[in-house]
């Protein structure tokens, strides 16, 4: 199995300087952008990214020109960027905004193109110092050479982007809490509706959001086609993506692949394999997703295939685990996650995701009791009722649900390995 | 948003509006869905889940808050399956896992949303063993609110309430998630005119008030609904007593008026009930002090004097706080002074304590507005005193009718705080110092566009005493020239426009002061008001009353003015008198009695009628019911008039709209060169406040407000000086008001040391430079 590289090609081949504008033309840069304004409209561009059927690379897999299209007319709209990766174990736009930075802004501008947009933004996670950095002074000089501000390239178009750094918190990453942020005011989910972006978005305009990897993907679309995309990958998850692969890896670390191979595969080739041991269960889509066991490493890397699994791909993070793991362990620190992530708007998240840590604290530390099996389940059923994935929600948004999905794994397929930690029932005779 | 839709809850058809929110819709129908953070005031946040109900979705049934959901036809609810009510029983559970157990010594117990609904949808046990959370319990957020985070259950009410009704929210949601808590900013008190509130529509206790803390239990409190007497918005109240105390004054959600909110004042301002320095005994000078007689001498007393003194002069000064009964029975017995020839018949002798009040805009050449006109006006015009300050609950209205896209323009230079509200603020280049127009109307272009062929609402009034009434004429001419325009009077004291209404002919002090004539022997009344302490004429009137033979004096508090009584008749309060009052409206509403009449004191109304009958004059009435149908009789229209014992009734909280004629005989007052600018605030120095404990240190911060010009000018460079005028030295804070004109300083009329300064006159700003140089004279 081999990288089939388009968006990371750029930054593969020149390691040094990728984040250059300098390097970004030579090789190629904001050609795209020119031949779009120069002889393209709107609607052929939103037509090739329907033609290239490519879902939204932030974890949902919306296919983007659906969403494109939804954006509801107004005077102002936005484009804002999702640049808030905050999931434990997905660090690809990270390499993205900090070595083609340019590659995102070409992207941006196609786009804004597409939708009439002249104001974008891009949101990045607060921890990501150096990447906001590069992005910023790429924008600079962006500004510099007349690609950005007005009449970008000689054409009648405007744009102007800002780089806004996050402050730390995961939530940002919901579009609407994003949103939020960006205004402002505390990191909290909207309500939806009536708050849907792409009708009351940022300043209650109509609002795309989008994640970095979908418009990074933009430029090469545009300058091949969208044809050209759509047979990359299979059906249903065209086109490549960028893996995040952690764990007990032997070669842990970014791949562009395209989708459809399985994991065991891309474990076994890319990931040179797991340290002589075997895997006990691995996380297919980033901290969110529900668990797969080591038996199910045939399921193919398809938005589709792995949802079929009661799963998500998600955001593109897989983290292996192998059969030394202490997995009571491992989901007490994916709740804890959620539970200091949680935004504290609903009741049932703010409360229930530090008890299930709670909870999972005294087993793992031997005071558990036997009741506490049924209990961490229910009080999931009390956060996502009936268990089910997709989940259903008590909350606003699916942050508290996403803690319930690795207890549920863990009681699902490795129950015993709970019961062990839990006293013995002790029989009088 | 009035189309009618069916849907069905439970299997049940039920009709509910378009757009409508689902909680609301099925609270209308009977059916309630338990809830802590929707309040029907508040924008909907759907936090604390307790709402929840199942919903047909195109992809099936799916939980979703009521209190977000709007009704759609042929929506088909669930409220009582099985995972709803597992739903509710999990969010119950959640909210109680780090709730305290001190329900015990909980003000909220009783009367507690979380106690009835744990009761009601609740897990009956507990299946939490760790520790709960933990916070200093409680911590003061302001000087009369309290914030226990260990209760909260973080429902966003108090801090919605802030940010959207009162506009000044200064209290927040701090730390995220399982730590998340609401605070106040630090250093930053949460200083608002309305913090009472959020302490009412708290759901649980951690929001509690210093006057109410342990002093009572919910079911032990007798309660009665009536009307706030501190301002003329007319507040419906709900006043709670035990043990014969007044304990808590709570809103009642009143469409018309208040919409369930209270200002500060009008929620704490009664502590002055139970004061010991209540007036409770008759008193009579006998030379330089006061000493305890009886009521049969004191008519006695009155009987002699009128004989002794042959045929003098009798006038009377009254205050706002009366009933409409109370100035019914006034005008009754001035008017059978008059016709006894005490007097001469062409003259009035009722005279009003408000410096604020002028002639007015009423009659059949202008249509008067009610407060719901303010919503669906396109436009609001304010020129008056200011109205945060003194109608508080009004501002309140104002605001949300300007979130809900109502223009707003204010006139300066009184509103400031409106300002930030306003889409025009016409300051000091149309209004001069002296407030009045510097240029003609019409000029002004954004004003046109604003108000032009529009449904506008204006709230007019005298912005300070010294205001001529030229200015506004101005004004209302031109609205009705170029609008569709309906007036709303701004006479901020509590039942002015019940005096309006019953007294023939009604003046103004300043009227009072010419008429008086030393040379007569004269007797005058004050009832229920303190003209010395509380008006620009103030020591005028002071000499007038040393002049006069005799002063008869109704009070609750011994204050300036009863100090130089003959005679002192104590009489009853709020809550002690039952009556009606008249808002600004000109709605009639009820204040009802749930408090004994506390030591000798009798009605203002029983006084006069006790004096009349001994001066051999009958005026018939002897109890409030035969009084209240003998006025109503006068009003325009009496056909659908609620009877007194029904008016505050919840089906009629509408009141009653009368638009009995209104004959006021006031001058303007001569004066130019206005650089003291008098502004009421809300909390001052009156005897009601003062004696509330709870409130009294509120109004005891002296500052004077000015521009940076006019800051440069004097060349303070501190925030801290002496304002001197003549022989009057106070020490002030000094506040930045860049709205202010040039040279025009604003004071705060009403707290201690600043009626001594004529606003006429030349003062001097002394930087202070230290402590022992300040003074207070």
């Amino acid at each position: 199995m081999k990288e089939t590289l388009l968006l990371t090609k750029h930054m593969r081949e020149n390691p040094e300087d990728s984040h250059s504008l300098k390097s970004y033309e030579k090789n190629g840069g904001y050609k795209s952008v020119k031949k779009v304004l120069k002889s393209g409209t709107p609607e052929d561009v939103l037509q090739e990214i329907k033609d290239s059927n490519i879902r939204g690379r932030g974890g949902a897999g919306f296919p983007t020109g659906v969403k494109w299209g939804f954006l509801a007319e107004d005077e102002e709209r936005y484009l804002v960027i999702n640049g808030d990766e905050s999931e434990p174990g997905t660090f690809k736009d990270r390499i993205l905004l900090e070595r083609d930075p340019h590659q995102l802004i070409e992207g941006m501008i196609i786009t804004c193109f597409a939708a009439n947009i002249s104001k974008a933004f891009i949101y990045i996670r607060g921890e990501y110092a150096k990447p906001a950095r590069r992005v910023q002074s790429a924008v600079e000089q962006a500004y510099e050479k007349g690609y950005l501000g007005e009449n970008i390239f000689g054409s009648s178009m405007n744009l102007d982007i800002v780089v806004h750094l996050g402050a730390g918190a995961y939530i940002c990453g919901e579009e609407t809490a994003l949103l939020n942020s960006l205004e402002g005011r505390r990191g909290e989910p909207r309500l939806k509706p009536p708050f849907f972006p792409a009708v009351k978005g940022l300043y209650n305009k109509p609002t795309l959001v989008n994640n970095v990897e979908t418009i990074s993907s933009v430029p090469w679309i545009m300058s091949n086609s969208g044809k050209d995309y759509s047979s990359l990958g299979v059906e249903g998850s065209t086109g490549t993506r960028i893996f995040s692969l952690s764990g007990h890896i032997n070669n842990p670390g970014n791949y562009e692949i395209e989708m459809g191979s399985s994991f065991g595969e891309f474990v076994d080739t890319l990931g040179k394999g797991v340290k002589n041991k075997a895997i006990k269960a691995y996380i297919p889509g980033g901290a969110s997703a529900p668990w797969l066991r080591g038996d199910q490493l045939d399921v193919k890397m398809t938005i589709d295939d792995v949802a079929n699994e009661g799963s998500m791909l998600g955001s593109g993070a897989v983290v292996m685990m192998d059969e030394d793991t202490n997995l009571v362990l491992a989901a007490k620190s994916l709740v804890s996650f959620f539970a200091h992530e949680s935004c504290g708007q609903c009741t049932p998240c703010r409360e229930g995701t530090t008890w299930l840590e709670n909870i999972l604290e005294r087993i793992a530390s031997g005071r558990g009791r036997m009741s506490d099996i049924d209990l961490l389940l229910d009080v999931c059923d009390n956060i996502s009722p009936g268990l089910t994935w997709p989940p259903k929600m008590t909350t606003i948004c699916p942050l508290g649900p996403s803690a319930t999905a690795s207890i549920v794994s863990l009681m699902k397929d490795f129950r015993s390995e709970v019961e062990i930690l839990l006293p013995k029932k002790v029989v009088i005779s | 948003m009035s189309e009618k839709i069916t849907f069905t809850v439970d299997g049940k058809q039920l009709e509910g509006k378009q757009g409508q929110l689902l909680i609301e819709a099925c609270e209308d129908s009977g059916i309630h869905i338990p809830r802590f953070c929707w309040h029907k005031r508040l924008d909907p946040v759907g936090m604390c889940r307790m709402c929840l109900v199942e919903i047909d979705t195109p992809r099936g049934k799916a939980l979703v808050p009521s209190c977000t959901t709007q009704v759609t036809e042929d929506l088909s609810v669930e409220t009582e399956s099985d995972i709803v009510k597992k739903a509710q029983e999990g969010v119950l559970e959640f909210l109680l896992i780090n709730h305290p157990l001190d329900c015990p010594i909980c003000d909220k117990a009783g009367e507690c949303p979380l106690q009835d609904q744990t009761m009601a949808y609740g897990p009956g046990e507990s299946r939490f063993i760790e520790e709960k959370r933990h916070f200093e319990k409680p911590i003061p957020v302001s000087d009369i609110v309290l914030l226990d985070r260990e209760r909260c259950i973080l429902c966003a009410r108090c801090t919605r309430f802030s940010d959207e009704i009162s506009g000044d929210p200064l209290i927040e949601f701090i730390q995220r998630g399982n730590k998340t808590q609401v605070n106040t900013f630090p250093d930053e008190p949460f200083k608002s005119y309305f913090s009472g509130n959020t302490v009412q529509i708290c759901p649980v206790g951690a929001l509690t008030a210093t006057s109410y803390r342990f002093k009572a239990r919910p079911w032990d409190l007798k309660k009665v609904s009536s009307t706030c007497n501190c301002c003329s918005v007319g507040c419906s109240v709900e006043l709670n007593v035990s043990q014969n105390k007044m304990l808590r004054i709570l809103g009642e959600d009143n469409e018309f008026t208040n919409q369930g909110w209270l200002s500060d004042k009008g929620r704490y301002n009664f502590e002055y009930l139970h004061s010991e320095n209540r007036l409770l005994n008759i008193f009579s000078k006998n030379d330089e002090s006061h000493e305890i007689i009886s009521i049969s001498d004191a008519n006695e007393k009155i009987k002699n004097k009128v004989q002794e003194l042959d045929n003098p002069d009798i006038k009377f000064i009254v205050g706002a706080n009366s009933t409409n009964e109370e100035y019914f029975v006034i005008n009754k017995f001035a008017n059978l002074l008059n016709r006894n020839q005490f007097l001469s018949k062409d003259k009035s002798n009722v005279y009003f304590a408000d410096d604020h009040i002028f002639n007015g805009y009423f009659g059949d050449e202008y249509e008067n507005a009610t407060f719901e006109d303010l919503d669906s006006s396109e436009a609001i015009v304010v020129w008056a005193e200011d109205i945060k300050d003194n109608l508080p609950v009004l501002y309140l209205r104002i605001k949300k009718a300007v979130k809900n896209g109502v223009k707003l323009i204010v006139f300066g230079h009184t509103n400031t705080a409106l300002e930030s509200l306003s889409d025009l603020y016409l300051g000091s280049e149309v209004v001069s110092n002296n407030f009045e127009l510097k240029t003609s109307l019409s000029n002004i272009k954004e004003l046109k566009s604003i108000i032009e062929n529009k449904k506008v609402t204006t709230i007019i009034g005298k912005s300070t005493p010294l205001q001529k009434k030229n200015s506004l004429d101005q004004l209302i001419e031109h609205l009705q020239k170029v609008s569709d325009l309906k007036v709303l009077n701004c006479f901020s004291k509590a039942n002015t426009f019940g005096a309006l209404q019953q007294i023939d002919q009604l003046k103004g002090l300043n009227e009072f002061c010419e008429e008086y004539e030393n040379s007569k022997k004269n007797i005058i009344f004050t009832i229920g008001a303190n003209p010395i302490n509380s008006s620009f004429f103030g020591s005028q009137i002071k000499d007038l009353l040393l002049d006069a033979d005799y002063v008869i004096s109704l009070d609750i508090f011994k204050n300036e003015t009863t100090e130089l009584a003959d005679l002192i008749l104590p009489t009853t309060a709020y809550g002690e008198k039952e009556g009606t009052i008249t808002n600004m409206e000109m709605r009639i509403m009820k204040q009802n009695k749930i408090l004994p009449d506390p030591g000798s004191t009798l009605s203002e109304w029983e006084y006069l009628i006790m004096i009349a009958k001994s001066l051999g004059n009958d005026i018939n009435y002897d109890n409030v019911i035969d009084l209240n149908k003998a006025l109503a009789e006068e009003y325009k229209i009496s056909e659908d008039l609620p009877s007194f014992d029904n008016l505050n009734k919840p089906s009629n909280l509408f009141g009653i709209l009368n638009y009995k004629e209104i004959n006021l005989n006031i001058k303007d007052v001569e004066a130019s060169n206005i650089s003291l600018l008098m502004i009421k605030r809300l909390y001052g120095d009156s005897s009601t406040q003062i004696n509330s404990p709870s409130i009294s240190m509120l109004g005891s911060e002296r500052f004077i407000e000015l521009n940076s010009t006019t800051l440069e000018k004097y060349g303070i460079e501190s925030n801290v000086a002496n304002l001197i005028q003549g022989s009057a030295s106070i020490f002030v804070n000094i506040k930045l008001n860049n709205l202010l004109p040039d040279n025009l300083i604003s004071v705060p009329i009403n707290r201690r040391g600043f009626e001594k300064l004529d606003p006429t006159k030349d003062f001097d700003i002394k930087e202070a430079k230290n402590m022992r140089e300040l003074s207070v004279n």
